[in-house]
């Protein structure tokens, strides 16, 4: 019995330390526009990041206008954040994100882009 | 008269030898002197010199106050280490860790002595990491600048001079003159290796975007800054 004991507390502790060690790594989809994307869209989204100077070739995308954000999908979405904006004919400004965010994390970004645009993608 | 002037010429030649003897001391200032000046003025209190860096999380990074100098020698030259010290102007446009506020430029300001001392401390910083002698420094690459300024976009993030002009972006360490300042063998181990030496940034990893070559190529061309 105590031996049973032990072994489930073993189990729950290890369950514990495994899955908060894991979750501590990934940040919110919120928490990883401000820290990656906010330094050329904006911490608000308004593509007034601090990396949007005057002599940038391109602006970065406002991430708060309904208009021309409702027009992509939500494959538009991922991809330009995984392969960058080259690979969806966009500016190289644009950079790739898919070895720096894990594919759960960028998926986790639409519905973030979604609630700043107050709209939905197609 | 004569005594006189063999007081003198004696007297010349004590103080010719203690300025020889003070300008070779400063010439063969140790790394362990420019570690006491370093400790004595508390630089470790926003450098890291003894690595790796263990960060895993972004809130680990925002508790870091300045850029890491466990791998100083390995990134600095030490003639720019020298000459920085002693006139510290901004290399990260914005503050360190801020993407919302400027730097302030109040870096401390060492005498010539010190920075001295200090640069040959950072100097003896060596990260195994950091191969040497992969790049060829100052040398031009045109593959390399295909790479920084069409296949990415290294200057949306990084300001550099341009038609005489300082353009692009403000989060990242200003790349102006970045060839007086950096070894190329520490930015292409950056590139290669971005964990080993800064576990938790803001700028995204190039490994697997950016093949060994480019790699290579884009820190040649960085070096080429000047």
């Amino acid at each position: 019995m105590l031996k049973r004991l032990t072994y489930t507390v073993l189990a729950i502790l290890f369950v514990t330390v495994f899955f908060g060690i894991d979750k501590s790594f990934a940040a919110s989809a919120e928490v990883n526009y401000k820290w990656y994307c906010s330094q050329c869209h904006g911490l608000k989204g308004d593509g007034k990041g601090v990396n949007a100077t005057p002599d940038q070739p391109v602006n970065p995308k406002n991430h708060t206008d309904t208009a021309e954000m409702a027009k992509l999908t939500v494959s538009d979405v991922e991809n330009v954040i995984r392969d960058g904006g080259a690979a969806s004919s966009k500016s190289t400004m644009m950079p790739p994100f898919d070895k720096t965010m894990t594919s759960e994390e960028i998926k986790e970004l639409v519905p973030y882009l979604s609630k700043l645009c107050n709209c939905k993608f197609k | 008269m004569k005594g006189f002037f063999k007081i003198f010429a004696g007297a010349l030649a004590v103080l010719v030898f203690l300025i020889i003897m003070g300008v070779n001391q400063s010439a063969d200032a140790s790394p362990a002197e420019g570690k006491s000046v370093f400790t004595a003025k508390n630089c470790g209190g926003c450098h890291l010199t003894a690595g790796p860096n263990t960060d895993k999380t972004f809130e680990d990074k925002l508790k870091r106050k300045g850029p890491d100098l466990w791998f100083a020698g390995s990134k600095f030259k030490l003639d720019w280490l020298e000459s920085w010290l002693q006139n510290p102007k901004p290399i990260r446009p914005m503050e360190y860790n801020s993407i919302e506020k400027k730097n302030a430029g109040n870096h401390a300001k060492l005498s010539a002595t010190e920075a001295h001392q200090v640069a040959e401390y950072l100097n003896s910083l060596i990260s195994k990491d950091v191969a040497e002698k992969v790049i060829e420094d100052g040398k031009p690459n045109i593959q390399g600048k295909i790479a920084f300024e069409k296949k990415q976009g290294c200057y949306g993030c990084h300001s550099v001079t341009k038609a005489g002009k300082v353009v692009g972006g403000l989060t990242g360490p200003s790349f102006v003159d970045a060839g007086k300042r950096l070894r190329g063998d520490w930015i292409y181990a950056y590139l290669k290796d971005p964990k080993a030496l800064i576990p938790v940034k803001r700028m995204p990893t190039y490994v697997g975007v950016l093949n060994d070559n480019d790699m290579k190529a884009v820190a040649q061309h960085i070096t080429t800054f000047k």
